[in-house]
Order: C-alpha cells, then sequence, then structure tokens
C-alpha cells in the first residue's frame, strides 16, 4: 500500500511515582515508551516491570481517561425491533484492566477491593436521565456487559509474571480503538489480605499523525474541511472516470 | 487487512469497503443505476454508523457522478437551465434533510427512520423492477414502463401543467412550469441527506413520463443534478453532523470506478432484460436482509455508542 496511513498511539511521560505510602518498597516502570499502531494494529502491547522487596502478590489496575457513552435499547414495535430508550452513562472509565497474580476475591476482603476499586462491576456510573433504582441498574448492567465483551474491561490472574519473589512483568494488552487521554496504571502490593505497597503512575494516549488531523479538521474547521473534501472527492472521480475514457476514444 | 476510520472511530476491513464500492460501481455499470441506495444499508451492515454512512455516501455519489456527468456535458446532453431549477429545488430539499438529520439524530431515532425507509423504498422498487424483468424475461416483452400507472401519471402532467411560472426549456425542447422541476428536486434533495442515495430512480421516470423530456437529455441532467446535490449535501452534512469520513468516502470512490468500468464491459455483451433482473434481485436482497434485522429478535437488546471523543 502506497499511502500507508498510520495511526500514532505514543505512551507519553510514564510518570512511576514513589509508593503514597512506605510499608513496602515497590518500583514499576514501562518496557517502552512508545507504542506505533499502524493501520492493520489491533491493539498495543504494553510491558510494565517492577521489582518488590520480598514474596507478595500483585494486582496492577490500569484505568482509561473518562468516556461519555449513550446506551441505547431495542424495543418492539409491532413486529419490529426498533431503537427505543436511551440514556448516557457519564463518568464511566473508558478502559478498566484489573490484572492480579491470582484472582483478586481470593487476596483481599470485599471491603479492600472496594476501597481500592478492584471490582469491575463497582465502578460508578451516572445514568442520566436520572432514573429509578432498579431502572438505573439494568441501564448499568447493560453497560458492563458490553464493556466486557467489548473487551474494555477485564479481569485476568494471569497477565503478571514474577521472577524470584523480586521482579515482576506484567504484559497489558491494549485494545485498537482506544480513547484519548491521560491512562492511570495502580500498582499494589499484597501481603496476608493487606495491601502492603502502592504506587501510581500515569501514561498518556493520543492519535497521531493523519488520523488526529482529519479528526481536528473535521470538527474544527468542518466547513472548509467539508467543501474542500467534497471537491477533492469530485476531481478524483473526474480524474479516474473521464481521463482514461478519454485516451480511449 | 484493517483499517482505522477516524470519523466512524473503527476499524474496517479495506478489502471489504473497496469491494462493496465495486459491487455498487458495477451494478451501476451493467444496468446504469447510481447505486447510492445500496452503499449505505451495505456500510450499514457493516457497523458503520447511519449517519457516517450516509453522509460519506453523498461524498462518494459527487465523486462517481463527476466523472460520469463531465461525459455527458461533453456530449451536449445537459439542459443546464432544467438542471439549475431541479439544483435550487434540490439544494433547498438536501438543506432542510441534513437539519432534520440533525434533529433525528438528537432524539436518537435517525437509525430507526433510515431503516424503514429504506425497506420501503427497496422493498417497492425491488419487487416492481422484479416484477417487470420477470415479465420481460419470459414473455420477451419490450421492456417499456408498464402502462398500468398511465392514468396517475397524465393526471400528475395536468397538475404540472396548472402551475404557474411557465417556462420555456429548449434544450429539452418543452415548455412548463418552474414549480414541477422545483419541488422533484426538493424531493430528492431529502431523499439525498436522510438515505445518501442520489435519486436518479425517481428524478428519471418523472423527467421522462411527467415533465416529457427526452430520454438523453434526461440521463446527463439528472447526472448533473446528482453531482452537485451530492456534493452540497456532502459539504452540508460535514459542516452540520461531522459525519463525513473521507478515507471511507475515498475508498468507495476508487472501488465504484473500477467496478463501473467492469460493469459496462460485462453490460455491453449481457441482454439488458436479464441485467435488470440481476439488479431486481440484489435490491430484493438487500431489502429482505433489511427486515430480518428489524423482525428477528436481536441477541442484545442493548447498544453502545461513545460520544464523540
Amino acid at each position: 500500500m502506497t499511502r500507508r496511513l498510520r495511526c500514532l498511539l505514543f505512551v507519553l511521560g510514564w510518570m512511576p511515582q514513589m509508593p503514597l505510602w512506605a510499608e513496602e518498597p515497590l518500583v514499576v516502570a514501562p518496557a517502552t515508551s512508545e507504542v506505533k499502531i499502524t493501520t492493520d494494529f489491533a491493539g498495543a502491547e504494553l510491558k510494565a516491570v517492577g521489582a518488590m522487596s520480598g514474596p507478595g502478590e500483585l494486582i496492577i489496575k490500569l484505568v482509561g481517561p473518562q468516556q461519555e457513552v449513550t446506551l441505547s435499547r431495542e424495543t418492539k414495535l409491532g413486529p419490529f425491533w426498533v431503537e427505543g430508550d436511551r440514556v448516557k452513562m457519564e463518568n464511566a472509565p473508558s478502559l478498566l484492566y484489573l490484572y492480579a497474580t491470582a484472582p483478586i476475591a481470593t487476596l483481599l476482603s470485599p471491603a479492600e477491593q472496594q476501597k481500592y476499586g478492584l471490582i469491575l462491576e463497582g465502578v460508578w456510573v451516572r445514568v442520566e436521565p436520572q432514573l429509578k433504582a432498579h431502572a438505573a441498574s439494568d441501564w448499568r448492567k447493560a453497560f458492563f456487559r458490553l464493556k466486557e465483551k467489548q473487551g474494555f474491561y477485564r479481569e485476568d490472574d494471569h497477565a503478571i509474571r514474577v521472577f524470584g519473589n523480586r521482579l515482576f512483568i506484567a504484559d497489558m494488552r491494549l485494545p485498537g480503538d482506544l480513547q484519548v487521554g491521560t491512562y492511570t496504571v495502580e500498582t499494589l502490593l499484597v501481603k496476608s489480605g493487606k495491601v502492603a505497597g502502592h504506587t501510581v503512575g500515569t501514561f498518556k494516549v493520543r492519535l497521531s499523525g493523519i488520523e488526529r488531523w482529519v479528526w481536528s479538521a473535521a470538527h474544527d474547521h468542518a466547513w472548509l474541511f467539508g467543501s474542500l473534501f467534497t471537491l477533492l472527492s469530485m476531481l478524483l472521480g473526474l480524474a479516474l472516470n473521464a481521463v482514461p475514457y478519454r485516451r480511449t476514444r | 487487512m484493517e483499517f482505522f476510520l477516524p470519523i466512524a472511530h473503527m476499524d474496517v476491513n479495506i478489502v471489504l469497503i473497496l469491494l462493496y464500492g465495486a459491487l455498487v460501481g458495477f451494478l451501476s455499470g451493467l444496468v446504469g443505476v447510481g447505486g447510492g441506495f445500496l452503499i449505505t444499508p451495505l456500510l450499514i451492515f457493516t457497523g458503520i454508523p447511519p449517519i457516517v454512512a450516509v453522509s460519506s455516501g453523498s461524498a462518494q455519489m459527487a465523486g462517481t457522478a463527476s466523472g460520469a456527468s463531465y461525459l455527458h456535458w461533453r456530449h451536449g446532453n445537459i439542459d443546464f437551465k432544467m438542471g439549475l431549477i431541479l439544483l435550487i429545488g434540490s439544494w433547498l430539499g438536501g438543506g432542510f434533510g441534513v437539519y432534520l438529520a440533525k434533529v433525528l439524530l438528537r432524539a436518537g431515532q435517525f437509525g430507526n427512520v433510515v431503516v424503514f425507509l429504506y425497506v420501503i423504498l427497496l422493498g417497492f422498487i425491488g419487487v416492481s423492477m422484479l416484477i417487470e424483468s420477470v415479465r420481460a424475461v419470459f414473455r420477451a416483452v419490450a421492456p417499456a414502463a408498464s402502462a398500468s400507472a398511465a392514468p396517475s401519471r397524465s393526471l400528475l402532467r395536468t397538475w404540472v401543467e396548472r402551475l404557474p411560472w411557465q417556462t420555456a426549456f429548449p434544450a429539452s425542447g418543452v415548455r412548463m412550469s418552474a414549480v414541477g422541476p422545483l419541488l422533484l428536486g426538493a424531493a430528492v434533495g431529502i431523499l439525498t441527506s436522510l438515505m445518501g442515495v442520489g435519486g436518479g430512480f425517481i428524478m428519471v421516470p418523472v423527467m421522462i413520463y411527467v415533465l416529457k423530456m427526452p430520454t438523453k437529455i434526461v440521463v446527463g441532467t439528472s447526472l448533473f443534478q446528482l453531482l452537485f446535490t451530492t456534493a452540497a449535501v456532502s459539504i452540508m452534512q460535514a459542516g452540520i453532523n461531522h459525519s463525513v469520513d473521507p478515507f471511507l468516502a475515498l475508498i468507495l470512490i476508487v472501488g465504484s470506478v473500477l467496478g463501473t468500468k467492469l460493469g459496462a464491459r460485462l453490460g455491453a455483451r449481457l441482454p439488458a432484460e436479464k441485467l435488470r433482473l440481476i439488479l431486481a434481485l440484489v435490491v430484493v436482497a438487500v431489502a429482505a436482509k433489511m427486515v430480518v434485522t428489524l423482525v428477528v429478535p436481536p441477541s442484545e437488546i442493548y447498544d453502545m455508542t461513545v460520544e464523540v471523543r
């Protein structure tokens, strides 16, 4: 393909911070600082490498930037299934991955899981317009089901490999159509059912190259973009169609 | 091969889109229809949001119609006076349609309206074409339009004759009220912005049977009108709804131009009745597929759309 268009996804400025409190030292750093996604690329493979002071279990929570989505529900109208009600879901992270060395439920008590936001369906999502509790709950359930089905919410207890009770590597696979913005990586060291160490880092994801340019042009200069692109389409059609025709005549 | 569409914000298979373009172009070369009415449903089946499908389809049609219009202009087949009046109508209709699309999008009803309009339109066109072509193939009857609709046509013709602003159209050799073409253009413009169709299937028969224009001029003039209507709608959709995906449109244009050449070559060798039968079957199949998606209970009744990022 001569005009290979690239969707570049940069993972910029991963900023590991020191533990928020210093019971157990825990250091995490990414193995790569930049991931490039080309058009035939279905997602990004991200590695995080870290060190801990001794034996323990690990949980890595990857949280995407908040996203507003519209959820619609098909209803039956006579013999037809048509799009019926719709609501907006706000404040939910676009992506939520929970990686651990063992099932999280076996590592921490429900209260601790709640405290650190380690329950996939425990994320607080605002439903707009406000509905009665049971109606809102239906929409929330559907939201989590769709997010999990699309691979944006996931729990994986095999993604972290620990070497000699000291070093660990986490393989985090991100989907192709990521929300742009700031992602947070929270690493928790768990010992005897308690969180013993805790560190937070962030990285940024942004569209780059021609995709980014097209998107901004189409939104920031909509009329100019529409006019120029339509003209370009007409010229392309003319060039592809009329010119070869004339030559053959 | 996956390809990222920045406006639709999704990955699509570039080969599949190229094939869609080629298939529609092929049919258009084979039987001389624009094929906008097939592109939109095919794109919707692929999961592209209806508004992006409709808008990018308009840009694609502007692209493919430009080459064909140029050829007709070279051959002197365009009645510019008539074309201009049709255009004024279709620009007004198109502007209204784009605004209507915006209102429907806000109410979350755009997808429903598009699907129902398509089922009605494709069902009607497909079935009437199927009946006509089956008749033509089996009885070898001349494939002229059936006479059954003649009374309503003459009624319409009388009505058009009584309208004000009688004007002469020398290129077409007819004299009529300018209101007729203006209304026709407006109706087609609304269809272009709501369904992403060129509207040739309405424009051509009305111009031939109601406005009594010569067939050669009808094709050229309708293409001229189509070119500038789809271009205007494409600009308006991009300006108002931010819904024209340039990559999608470009892939479709390339596919359809290649397909058209192939179709035209094959079309010269196949008998006209059989060609119309093929098209009728394709149209009925698309309509049937749309009816099936409407009637069969969906496996997941919820659907999620990410608001503009």
